[in-house]
């Protein structure tokens, strides 16, 4: 019984020490504590991607100056990302407790935010303040939701085709313009010990949103989501079912390794940079992979191969394309203000102060000083943050990029999740060959039928 | 009876073919944890041009400690390990205490509503946490829990207990009758029979218990992200998965978190290995 009892006596210390931990664990957060100070307060839902190159200087160089600005505004800044970022915004959603400063998408992945119209059209805040000229029209075009949710940060090319002049030049071969031209480089690339496309498809969205979004537009047009959603066009037409042979012609020919179906996204980065490879195939976000980054001092590129070996280019002109020289592109992200805020309220007006900033001069500057996004603000003079930050020539050739090629949907961003994930899904059996391209076409076809039906 | 310590030829090629088997086995283990701690010395420029060698050796980088540097202080360690210790101390010792109590009950004082009343426990076995998230946030918001330890805690115990109680009752079901039966005639209340017979014996379960309830607490992910909004109320792993992005990743700060948030358990592991080998062997057999 002695052993008995020291068990109870051991259970009940355990006990008495958990009680004090509890207290503690009760404490309640800083949060709470903010508005006392006759400050108004915004609580802000922001995605903070810490593993994105250069953003270790966010907090000083974006929030902490904002508060500097603003000395009326205090933030309780809720920094979170990932997939529970997406399952987060979904229970402040279902609790009708949306923070008063939101960063979402303006597209599928905010899907619940736009349907819900759980935040407030930006239009007419830009109208009242003039700033309608200040921003990219691309910008604010009406988002899923059918109206301006969001302050997109910038315009992003989901297709990029990062060129390596070293390679192309040790085997006699010029950038290509045609699929033709692309084609006939397979066998020389390959005597030479080199690969075509670095891709990295085992994440499934990687080779519809990288790569098929821009043939899909090239061979349906711009305008093809507005087609299909207007019954004009199916998916088992020729614009789609061509789209998918030519993915199984780029598998075939060698273009596209099979082998890149068990590559992780983000992983020929390095290989592209070793020469091992012709072409990366990314989205311009991958730009900033392959710059400096600020807390190492090193790049994958050197300031000296972004400006002699590296350009960027989009897929060559294949046969029957109905738009030329385009690239798959999206409204970026942004911040935008819940809709339980009262009109006309002084909160409001510190939300919009808020939100105006975070797409204003000063962030979007420190933005592309960073590469990590290209400003939608026009009064950011590009060439001069260029030249005055002496910025490395990848970013100056993304400007390039942007200025010479226009944009057609990219897939994942108009149709519902439901439905790319059959396209992302049928890709990848393309790639495997399980499945041929009609057969795909079939299934999306099917699966964009159901969807509509429940709508 | 045979004789173990054979020394025949068949003996000693089974013993190489075991220990072989044991070799790889170990290698499986071991290799994938020194290949992460030897990239964590690598920037994430050198790891993603070659990722299998050493530190250093790629022509134009060296080793470096910066992962390390810039994953602790960006990264805010300090703090999440203080709060990881906290919710998984909590919910242990909750959890242990709250099991043997149940599985007591449950195993040695049954009565008609026993099989419904453990049903509804073990049925918690059954639920992800992704369709109690949404729930789970609206009731601790209305509680007045929100962005509090005590409202990551409670639920922690609550998703931790349901297999506790499961593995504690079956493990009390094996001790006889006849110790509780014993104890009641010589006038033993059932909290002192809990707490001077069944709770030592239940030494191994509680010891299962334990090591599953650390392992799943240690490593949560989504509740405390959906329970709290401060970053001084997250845990290790918040830390741990910030620099894995959508889009990129940046490898050396990663993996150098990775070591960080290894280290306890290792320690943990290290210091309770006998108690976790004896108590995984006693719930695998007993359980």
């Amino acid at each position: 019984m002695k052993k008995g009892k020291h068990t109870l006596t051991i259970a009940l210390a355990l006990l008495l020490c958990l009680v004090p931990a509890m207290l503690f664990a009760g404490g309640s957060s800083e949060a709470t504590a903010a508005a006392d100070d006759g400050k108004i307060n915004l609580t802000v839902l922001n995605y903070r991607d810490t593993s994105a190159t250069n953003s270790a200087n966010e907090d000083e160089v974006v929030w902490d100056y904002f508060l500097e600005q603003n000395p009326d505004i205090s933030l309780t800044i809720e920094n979170i990302f990932g997939e529970p970022f997406l399952a987060k915004t979904e229970a402040y959603l279902a609790s009708g407790n949306l923070p008063d400063v939101i960063y979402m998408w303006s597209g599928g992945k905010s899907a619940s935010v736009h349907q819900n119209h759980a935040v407030k059209d930006l239009m007419p805040f830009l109208e009242k303040d003039g700033l309608v000229d200040d921003y990219n029209p691309a910008a604010l075009v009406p988002q899923y939701g059918g109206y301006l949710a969001e302050l997109p940060e910038g315009i992003t090319a989901s297709h990029m085709i990062f060129v390596n002049k070293t390679v192309l030049e040790d085997c006699g071969l010029e950038i290509p313009e045609t699929l033709d031209d692309l084609l006939a480089m397979v066998p020389v690339l390959k005597e030479k010990g080199y690969g075509v496309f670095a891709m990295d498809n085992m994440t499934t969205w990687v080779m519809q949103s990288t790569l098929v979004s821009t043939i899909v537009g090239r061979l349906g047009g711009a305008d093809w989501y507005d087609r299909l959603v207007a019954g004009e066009i199916d998916f088992t037409d020729d614009w789609f079912v061509d789209s998918l042979e030519l993915v199984e012609l780029l598998y075939d020919e060698g273009v596209i390794n099979r082998n890149s179906l068990q590559s992780t996204y983000g992983t020929s980065r390095g290989p592209f940079a070793l020469n091992q490879y012709a072409f990366l195939v990314d989205g311009d976000w991958a730009c900033s992979s392959l710059m400096m980054d600020n807390t190492t001092g090193q790049a994958l590129l050197s300031r000296e191969r972004q400006e002699n070996d590296i350009e960027l280019i989009v897929f060559p002109e294949i046969p029957g394309e109905v738009v030329h020289d385009t690239t798959s592109g999206t409204i970026g992200t942004g911040y935008a203000i819940s809709a339980d805020i009262e009109e006309g309220s002084a909160k409001e007006e510190a939300a919009w102060r808020l939100v105006k900033y975070l797409q204003g001069e000063h962030v979007q500057e420190y933005r592309l000083v960073t590469g990590q996004a290209f400003p939608t603000n026009l009064n950011v003079d590009v060439d001069k943050v260029i030249e005055e930050n002496n910025l490395e020539p990848l970013v100056s050739k993304r400007a390039e990029f942007y200025n010479t090629y226009s944009y057609t949907p990219v897939i994942d961003d108009v149709l519902s999740s439901e439905v790319a994930n059959v396209i992302d899904i049928g890709l990848q059996e393309l790639g495997l060959g399980s499945k041929t391209p009609v057969e795909v076409a079939q299934d999306v076809q099917d699966t964009w039928e159901k969807w509509l039906d429940k709508q | 009876m045979a004789n173990i310590q054979s020394h025949s030829p068949a003996a000693k090629v089974g013993k190489v073919i075991t220990y072989s088997v044991l070799l790889v086995f170990s290698c499986f283990a071991v290799v994938p944890l020194l290949w992460l701690f030897m990239n964590s010395f690598k920037t994430t420029q050198e790891f993603m041009i070659d990722k299998l060698s050493l530190p250093g050796q790629t022509e134009g980088y060296s080793a470096t400690l910066v992962n390390y540097i810039d994953a602790w202080t960006r990264g805010k360690f300090p703090t999440l390990i203080m709060n990881s210790v906290i919710y998984t101390a909590g919910t242990v010792i909750m959890v242990e205490v709250l099991a043997i109590m149940a599985g007591f009950g449950f195993a040695k004082l049954r009565c008609k509503a026993t099989k419904v009343l453990h049903g509804s426990f073990v049925i918690g076995i059954l639920l992800t946490i992704q369709c109690i998230m949404v729930p789970l946030f609206l009731l601790v918001n209305a509680i007045g829990l929100y962005n509090s330890r005590l409202g990551v805690l409670i639920p922690y115990i609550g998703i931790s207990l349901p297999m506790a109680v499961y593995l504690a009752t079956e493990y009390i079901k094996s001790i006889p009758d006849a110790l509780v039966e014993s104890a009641r005639i010589d006038g033993a209340s059932y909290f002192g029979i809990l707490a001077r017979i069944i709770a030592p014996m239940a030494k191994p379960v509680a010891v299962t218990v334990a090591i599953l309830t650390v392992s799943s607490i240690w490593n949560e992910f989504m509740l405390i992200n959906i329970l709290t909004s401060d970053d001084a109320l997250k845990s290790l792993p918040v830390g741990i998965n910030q620099f894995a992005g959508a889009l990129t990743t940046d490898y050396g700060k990663q993996f150098a978190s990775l070591v960080i948030g290894l280290i306890p358990m290792l320690a943990f592991y290290l210091v309770f290995r006998k108690e976790i080998t004896k108590g995984v062997a006693a719930g695998a057999v007993k359980g």
